[in-house]
């Protein structure tokens, strides 16, 4: 059994070391501009890593959360940002309506988890189907093309680096410092090892939840309205990030269980993935070819990955004679939550 | 102290080989030893009793026999076999005390689950129902149980008659274990199924009965083993012993050892502030309270299971009715499942709880953390250290770090859910001196322990049973016999 | 729902029948109320070719409901519904049409997928979720690969069967759906192999301590959603007459809806064929009525959307209500 856990190796090595991998493979094959292949990587992957990061907050809160309303979010968020920025002649008031669409459909999700107990892979397919339902009336008659100046920056690359990508490299140490150095960072992580443990040491479990989906809900829509400035605002736009998203932060070694995030993991991941895909075209794999290897690659991982003591067989500790002795030695089986 | 009664019975005189033979069976979890050494006999037509104490190993030593964990070292022999198949020893079932049911399935499809290899397959609705149906009819007159319902919407009382029932369906049937098989039950239920037992004795099955109901265990069974730590210390024909020699037998040697209580005022301080008060109803229906005055180390006893839990929850959730300080901290009984944060090591552990007391607008302050750690690795000397794997260490360590966690928040109200369970003798003699001395610097204790012994370190205690107060008792009154008469006592009125 | 109710009247349901069939039972009534709307608006609807035609296109999205119900009796959930489904369409459209042999080893290699898929799920303790995110990967790969673009054509007999009239003017569609739901229902009602599923997704312990095999049934479990995402795919393809890894990519979360209205659970144990079937019907029905009423389809999903969280806030309530 392969433990993720490894004191002396940190858990995000594995997929950078992929996406290096990837990188040689792709100068090998090309035989030129590695240089160009990176920058290429470093503009597209900002959008991938601000999803991602949003959907390893949820998923490091424990097992069964999981945000997949990020996909038609983000296209809502690019929607709305075009829109509203037209509208006023402002991308950051554009900005500011993605993130109040996000919070808004991210509040849709909160309320059926917490209060209507839907457990959060419906309840966050519920979401997908509203905001969907919005991206779809609001695109009919569109009008509205990016910023300009939100446009050129979006695409600026000095020296070859995207600085796009620096911005969200900032954010992302944002990100782990909040998770190392802050008491919500522990106490949330601590809920996704043992939520009830967490919730006996005074965690609050509410205000946890509450926060990772509407983090995840504003990531997801702001990273549309980016990526909608960059290229153009379009209904499909995100129908992608739903899988990558949740690929990125599984390979990156963010535990699915819960408990541990690896910020730096999901670039990894991020990088692998995009570099990968332009392998895949480089050698002249179809479309089709690139989904099939990717699934392999999630289905691999996941095979690996999974199964670390913790998760599956419980070593047997015995509980004592007053009950409950039931999971002793008995596999504890993963189900929906 | 009592050791091995003469204890020969009709089944064991007619001179047969045992049905279940072990002899010095060990088993290991990990770092705790479950089973130390187990040596017994089970003969055919007999009905052989099994107490002991919360972790002497009684809910291991039916694992074994059941087929379900497999010893260490030692052996089993049931009916001349010594290897169970997956399926476990050849006639061998055990009715659980719960989790064997699936509760959205009706009771005749857990029977076929159950007795699939004695059910035709063809047509088996029919059959499964009708053999669920004799069955219950047969041990259970008076049930309403029938063969649709579906498991999840009956009570736990009939839930239980159909789970005892569900083990008794074996054609091949020689040996059944009963796992505390009447804490459900009420009233006639308990008769009938006793009296279905005897009749089981009768046609030369033997019957292992498990149960704290002392009383139960005595008119039932002809011998009764004791066990302790991991062993059976011992056997007695069950007419030439009491109530009180069996429990002796399972803990005398703490009851003898009692902690000097003389140290702490029995009268209740009623000059210090109330920090606890939860409105129950005593036994016989009158309203009462159970009140903590701050500093106080109150005691919640009693059978495990008979409301304590309930209690601390309350508490917990600061149910409308209930008073609690406004900082509270709790430390679980159940440390696998609501303790531990399995990825972190020693430090986080310990200090999850005061974070938000050590950090500054929300911003951790690690020289302040790890001085607390430092101060309470010390104190409680946690083996590991601090940067150690909390998996790595031994179930009581982890306790420790358990309880520190608790006692280092600020919190001035710490409950306890009976956390000292399965934790070595060294280990408890540690943390009820760190009770003592954190009650002594003004922090109120109400403390869960289904091990009385335990509640001789309190203040006052409260014996409950089934969600009731059976009574309070002071100071130096707090003793094992005490609490088992008001626990036991009940016990006896309600099947009277 | 208390059978107290039902016993005053005269009736000895089993207990906890009641509970079980009513949030089915309520569908039912909401599937009879919107066809009645709809037939008021449109009373072409009442006749075998009305019928034929509003029904047709919510056949597929029925057989790929019960595949749902019977993961989540097992208490699992498939999110990967979608692109399996259209990948059967290009498997049907393209080899089984022209390499009949080819076609039905590719339509059993899927299902034995499906399979490989619970197996990973059981010895890895991965989530569903996840892994059948990941296997949709895969689907949508290999469809698109057999077919990258939508094409191909329905085989001669499945073109049949699109024109088929049963006798007595019962509509074609009805007929399919009743015997797919009668089938499931079936096996996960009637045998013991149902009384496995349900058990692994009620309590896995006690399907263990009975001798039973979690990975066995898990890998059964898994099959059975395939084969029924192999009729789903087949029906499919009749229905659009060809091809398209992409056809019903909402697949995964209608499904799921259906089985949430016809009263299944997310934590296992429950297999509610006859319920899953109103749902899926009664979503089907909702966009032939958002079309007579002439409102965007593009609210079509929001409305489900809301449906979902409406229906389970109201068993919440009943339920605190009741128990």
């Amino acid at each position: 059994m392969i433990k993720l856990r490894n004191h002396s190796i940190p858990p995000w090595t594995w997929s950078f070391l992929a996406a290096v991998i990837v990188l040689v493979l792709t100068y090998m094959v090309s035989g030129r501009g590695g240089s160009q292949t990176i920058t290429l990587a470093f503009t597209v992957a900002p959008y991938l890593v601000l999803v991602g990061l949003g959907q390893m907050l949820v998923m490091s809160a424990g097992p069964g959360n999981i945000d997949v309303s990020v996909a038609k979010v983000f296209s809502l968020g690019g929607l709305v940002a075009i829109a509203v920025g037209d509208v006023t002649g402002s991308w950051v008031l554009g900005l500011g309506a993605s993130v109040g669409v996000g919070l808004a459909m991210a509040s849709i999700s909160v309320v059926s988890i917490l209060y209507v107990r839907i457990p959060p892979i419906v309840a966050t397919l519920a979401t997908s189907l509203i905001a969907s339902a919005i991206s779809l009336t609001l695109a009919k008659g569109f009008q509205g093309s990016a910023d300009p100046v939100l446009k050129s920056f979006l695409s600026w690359a000095p020296f070859g680096i995207p600085a796009f990508a620096i911005v969200v490299l900032l954010f992302t140490i944002l990100v782990s410092l909040i998770l190392k150095k802050t008491t919500w960072g522990s106490q949330m992580l601590a809920f996704g090892q043992a939520r009830r443990a967490a919730e006996y040491a005074g965690v609050n479990a509410k205000e946890t939840i509450v926060i990772v989906y509407l983090t995840s809900g504003v990531l997801a829509a702001l990273a549309g309205a980016l990526r909608a400035s960059f290229s153009a605002p379009n209904v499909e736009l995100g129908n992608d990030y739903l899988l990558d998203s949740i690929a990125v932060v599984v390979i990156g070694g963010t535990l699915m269980s819960g408990g541990r995030a690896v910020p730096a993991g999901v670039w990894g991941g991020a990088l692998f993935f995009i570099l990968l895909d332009g392998l895949l075209n480089l050698i002249g794999w179809s479309y089709a070819g690139q989904n099939v290897l990717k699934g392999f690659l999630v289905l691999a991982v996941l095979f690996l990955a999974s199964g670390a003591p913790i998760l599956s067989r419980r070593v047997s500790q015995p509980t004592t004679d007053a009950g409950n002795d039931e999971d002793e030695a008995e596999p504890e089986i993963k189900s929906l939550s | 102290m009592l050791t091995h009664t003469s204890a020969t019975t009709p089944a064991i005189a007619a001179g047969r080989e045992p049905l279940v033979q072990v002899r010095r069976a060990v088993k290991t979890y990990g770092p705790t030893k479950a089973l130390s050494g187990v040596t017994l006999d089970v003969h055919a037509g007999e009905v052989f009793g099994v107490v002991g104490h919360n972790g002497a190993g009684k809910s291991t030593l039916m694992r074994v026999l059941s087929g379900l964990d497999a010893i260490d070292s030692g052996s089993v022999q049931i009916g001349g076999v010594s290897t169970p198949s997956e399926r476990g020893f050849p006639g061998v079932r055990m009715a659980y005390q719960e989790g064997s049911l699936a509760l959205e399935l009706t009771v005749y499809e857990n029977i076929y689950l159950s007795s699939k290899s004695w059910i035709p397959d063809r047509r088996w609705h029919g059959a499964a129902s009708r053999r669920a149906m004799a069955r219950l009819d047969e041990i259970f007159p008076d049930h309403v149980v029938g063969p649709a319902d579906y498991v999840d919407d009956l009570t736990l009382a009939d839930r239980q008659m159909v789970e005892i029932s569900r083990a008794t369906i074996a054609d091949d049937l020689r040996l059944l274990i009963l796992d505390e098989p009447t804490e459900s039950l009420s009233g006639s239920a308990v008769d009938h199924l006793y009296d279905y037992v005897r009749k089981l004795r009768a046609s030369g099955h033997a019957i292992i009965l498990v149960s704290h109901r002392l009383r139960e265990v005595l008119s039932v069974c002809d011998r009764v083993a004791v066990m302790k730590d991991g062993a059976v210390v011992s056997t007695h024909a069950a007419g030439s012993v009491t109530e009180q020699d069996l429990f002796l037998a399972m803990g005398g040697e703490v009851a003898i050892q009692k902690t000097g209580n003389g140290a702490r005022p029995t009268a209740t301080d009623s000059s210090r502030p109330v920090c606890v008060k939860v409105p129950m109803t005593t036994v016989d229906g009158a309203a009462t309270q159970i009140v903590a005055h701050k500093g106080e180390v109150i005691g919640l006893a009693g059978i495990a299971g008979q409301g304590q839990e309930q209690v601390l929850d309350r508490l917990w959730r600061r149910n409308g009715d209930v008073q609690a300080s406004a900082a509270l901290a709790y430390v679980p009984g159940d440390r696998q499942r609501s303790g531990i944060l399995p990825l972190w090591d020693v430090a986080r552990n310990l200090t999850i709880a005061a974070l938000p007391s050590l950090s500054k607008n929300g911003i951790r302050q690690t020289e302040k953390e790890n001085a607390l750690v430092a101060e309470w690795v010390e104190r409680l000397k946690i083996r590991g250290g601090a940067s150690a794997a909390i998996t790595g260490l031994s179930g009581g360590n982890q306790q420790k770090v358990i309880v520190a966690r608790a006692f280092a928040s600020d919190a001035d109200t710490i409950l306890l859910d009976d956390p000292f369970r399965g934790v070595d003798v060294h280990t408890k003699a540690e943390l009820y001196q760190l009770i003592k001395s954190e009650a002594q610097k003004g922090r109120t204790i109400i403390w869960y322990s289904s091990e009385n012994s335990e509640m001789q370190h309190c203040d006052r205690a409260f014996v409950l049973r089934a969600g009731r107060v059976a009574g309070e008792l002071h100071g130096r009154d707090i003793s094992d016999e005490r609490i088992i008469s008001l626990s036991f006592a009940e016990a006896r009125e309600a099947h009277a | 729902m208390s059978t107290a109710i039902l016993d005053h009247v005269g009736f000895n349901l089993p207990k906890g029948y009641a509970r079980r069939a009513l949030p089915g039972f309520l569908t039912l009534i909401a599937m009879v109320l919107i066809l009645l709307v709809c037939g008021t608006i449109q009373p072409r609807i009442w006749s075998q070719n009305g019928l034929t035609l509003i029904m047709s296109p919510i056949v597929a999205l029925a057989i790929a409901s019960m595949a749902q119900m019977v993961m989540m009796s097992i208490g699992d959930i498939d999110l990967g519904i979608g692109f399996f489904v259209g990948m059967i369409t290009t498997i049907v459209a393209t080899l089984l049409r022209e390499t009949p042999m080819l076609g039905v080893l590719a339509l059993a290699g899927s299902v034995l997928a499906y399979a490989l898929l619970g197996a990973l799920v059981q010895l890895r303790s991965v989530p569903s979720l996840i892994a059948t995110l990941g296997a949709s990967f895969v689907w949508l790969g290999l469809g698109l690969f057999v077919l990258p673009v939508p094409g191909g054509a329905a085989p001669d007999w499945l073109f049949k069967y699109a024109f088929w009239k049963p006798p007595l003017s019962i509509p074609a569609p009805v007929v399919t759906m009743v015997v797919a739901t009668a089938l499931t229902w079936f096996v996960t009602r009637r045998t013991g192999l149902g009384v496995k599923f349900r058990s692994l997704g009620s309590n896995p312990v006690a399907l263990m301590r009975s001798g039973g095999s979690l990975v066995v049934t898990r890998m059964l479990a898994y099959g059975t959603v395939g084969i029924l995402g192999v009729l789903s795919g087949i029906t499919l393809t009749a229905e659009i007459g060809g091809g398209d890894v992409n056809a019903v990519p909402g697949y995964t979360l209608t499904t799921v809806a259906a089985v949430i209205l016809g009263g299944g659970m997310f934590t296992g144990g429950r297999a509610v064929a006859w319920g899953t079937l109103a749902g899926a019907v009664t979503l089907g029905l909702l966009t032939v009525l958002l079309t007579l009423l002439n409102l965007s389809s593009n609210l079509q999903p929001a409305v489900q959307g809301f449906i979902v969280i409406a229906v389970l806030a109201g068993r919440l309530v009943v339920e605190r209500m009741t128990r």
